[in-house]
């Protein structure tokens, strides 16, 4: 992209962003509203730099676990979605189940998990992302192994190939594309339920943690120098997922977003 | 014509889910033999097994009786050996694989070396003249040129025979007319025989040196007609004369299969209504 198309796309929502911001300066200024109702962008910004370290502190934790179980959850996926490649009696039992549970908030169950292991531990948070990371790879995975084309299926078998030939040959390439996909779903769901699951009560050193308690203290300008920490964690995880998937699909032809030839 | 005899099929039949209420008779009593570099079309309306007997002779489904001879093996076996290469109405390629990669593929699976493979690829990209897109992407290439590469895969092995279903059935018609004479002209420099599915009637016609017209419920051969067009055929070739005659046999024929099939479901319903 040159500079100036560059300029011409992210301008305008540049310019939004901004515009909003001042409004929402403007606002809280003009009617004199209070801090513990809504804080000034300034006022935000202050607290961002008095508690920098707190606020990195945080991130670092909350980003660990998210990423954590995000890789955990990846592992398994693939995994267990091989597994029912394999053995299809599996497949019937498994995948309903696991299209069903990705259409519910299961990450409530951190309490289940809180009461489960040591109250300092971030094993239920870690275990809460890993849960919603693996079943959303697992459908997609499991999906990209088998809706093979089948005119690719009837030319491995027109050479004779073996099981495992047309694994490595037609159907584990032709998933690549879905797990990325897979992964652009999964990080921001992985980022939100790490704070989310702290919102359950445990140790209290995530941005999930930052933001209640700061709260519940009216220190408001606090509490949303930690959303702000959360959004940039949040949209870091996002973009590294998304330049992931897009360079995946471009190097098969595909759109941007997806889909098959 | 060679002594060889590029495939037998003798006696077979086809029943799909036997037993069940969706018993389908596919195939009834098909005998067929195609000569060693001969080129054989088949062509009938669609549900008359056409497609079903070319995957019978490539061993992708197993006949309910009868027995089908590839290079004079059984079929299983000729299979394993990659006795013959077969083309889609999809082209089919790998989005992953570049072009030469593409037509490498059942080399790798022959477990040749890298170079040698490499090698080969080049050699059947110049035969469908694609050499200056070995190292493209599939998707980066038009319908028809997908199609060559289609074509330079199934030949890369160099089989003694190529199973064809439909493969130009997706273009346009230029591109179409193109592709049949380049496909003529890489049979005659290679010596394959072709076994060819079709429902375009001057395909069949230009294409072939004998056309089997087969027709539906339950799918059987009704006619086989030689088309003596002589052994080069050229773009005057399609406004001759007598080329337009062995159209008008095909599609005769074609019609005389539809007929049979009329009278057929009269008697069945007189009989079911007994």
């Amino acid at each position: 992209m040159t500079r100036r198309r560059l300029l011409t796309s992210l301008g305008p929502p540049i310019v939004f962003g901004l515009a909003f911001l001042g409004l929402w300066e403007a606002v809280v200024r003009g009617f004199d509203l209070k801090p513990y109702f809504l804080s000034a962008p300034s006022k935000i910004v202050e607290a961002i730099g008095d508690n920098v370290d707190n606020v990195w502190d945080a991130t670092v934790v909350s980003g660990t676990n998210a990423l954590v179980g995000l890789v955990i959850g990846t592992l398994l996926g693939v995994a267990v979605s091989f597994a029912l490649m394999r053995f299809r009696v599996l497949d019937d039992l498994v995948t309903p189940l696991a299209v069903a549970l990705n259409a519910i908030p299961i990450f409530v169950l951190v309490t289940v998990f809180n009461n489960m292991f040591a109250i300092t531990s971030e094993v239920p948070r870690r275990l809460m992302v890993t849960i919603v990371v693996y079943f959303i790879v697992l459908v997609n995975v499991a999906k990209g192994l088998r809706q093979v084309q089948p005119t690719h299926l009837e030319l491995l078998r027109s050479y004779a190939a073996s099981p495992t030939a047309v694994l490595s040959k037609a159907r584990i390439p032709n998933a690549v594309p879905y797990l990325f996909t897979a992964l652009r779903i999964a990080a921001p769901a992985a980022v939100i339920t790490a704070f989310v699951a702290e919102y359950f009560g445990g140790s209290q050193n995530g941005l999930g943690y930052g933001i209640t308690s700061n709260s519940a203290g009216s220190k408001n300008a606090v509490a949303w120098a930690y959303v702000v920490g959360a959004c940039t964690l949040g949209l870091v995880f996002f973009l590294i997922a998304v330049s992931l998937e897009s360079y995946i699909n471009t190097r098969r032809g595909l759109g941007p977003g997806g889909g098959t030839t | 014509m060679s002594e060889h005899r590029a495939v037998v099929v003798d006696g077979v039949s086809k029943v799909f889910n036997r037993g069940t209420p969706r018993q389908v008779e596919a195939l009834v009593d098909i005998d067929l033999t195609v000569g060693g570099g001969e080129f054989v079309s088949l062509i009938g309306p669609s549900g008359c097994g056409k497609s079903t007997l070319l995957r019978l002779v490539a061993n992708l489904i197993e006949p309910s009786t009868g027995e089908v001879l590839v290079a004079g093996k059984d079929a299983p076996r000729a299979r394993l050996d990659q006795e013959y290469g077969m083309a889609f109405q999809q082209a089919g390629l790998f989005d992953w694989r570049s072009v030469a990669r593409n037509v490498e593929l059942p080399l790798e699976l022959k477990g040749w070396d890298g170079s040698r493979r490499r090698r080969r690829a080049l050699e059947m990209l110049q035969l469908v003249k694609l050499t200056d897109f070995a190292d493209h992407k599939p998707w980066q290439l038009s319908g028809g040129m997908q199609q060559r590469v289609a074509i330079a895969r199934a030949l890369a092995a160099h089989p003694r025979l190529l199973l064809m279903d439909e493969p130009f059935g997706a273009l346009d018609e230029m591109t179409r007319e193109h592709m049949q004479a380049e496909l003529l002209r890489i049979c005659a420099e290679t010596e394959t025989s072709v076994v060819f599915v079709t429902h375009s009637i001057p395909e069949a016609v230009y294409l072939s040196d004998r056309v089997v017209v087969m027709s539906p419920r339950p799918g059987r051969i009704t006619e086989i007609i030689d088309v003596d067009l002589g052994p080069s055929r050229t773009v005057e070739t399609r406004e001759d004369a007598s080329y337009f005659k062995k159209i008008t046999e095909v599609r005769e024929a074609l019609r005389a299969g539809e007929d049979d099939r009329e009278t057929e479901a009269v008697v069945a319903e007189e009989r079911s209504s007994r």
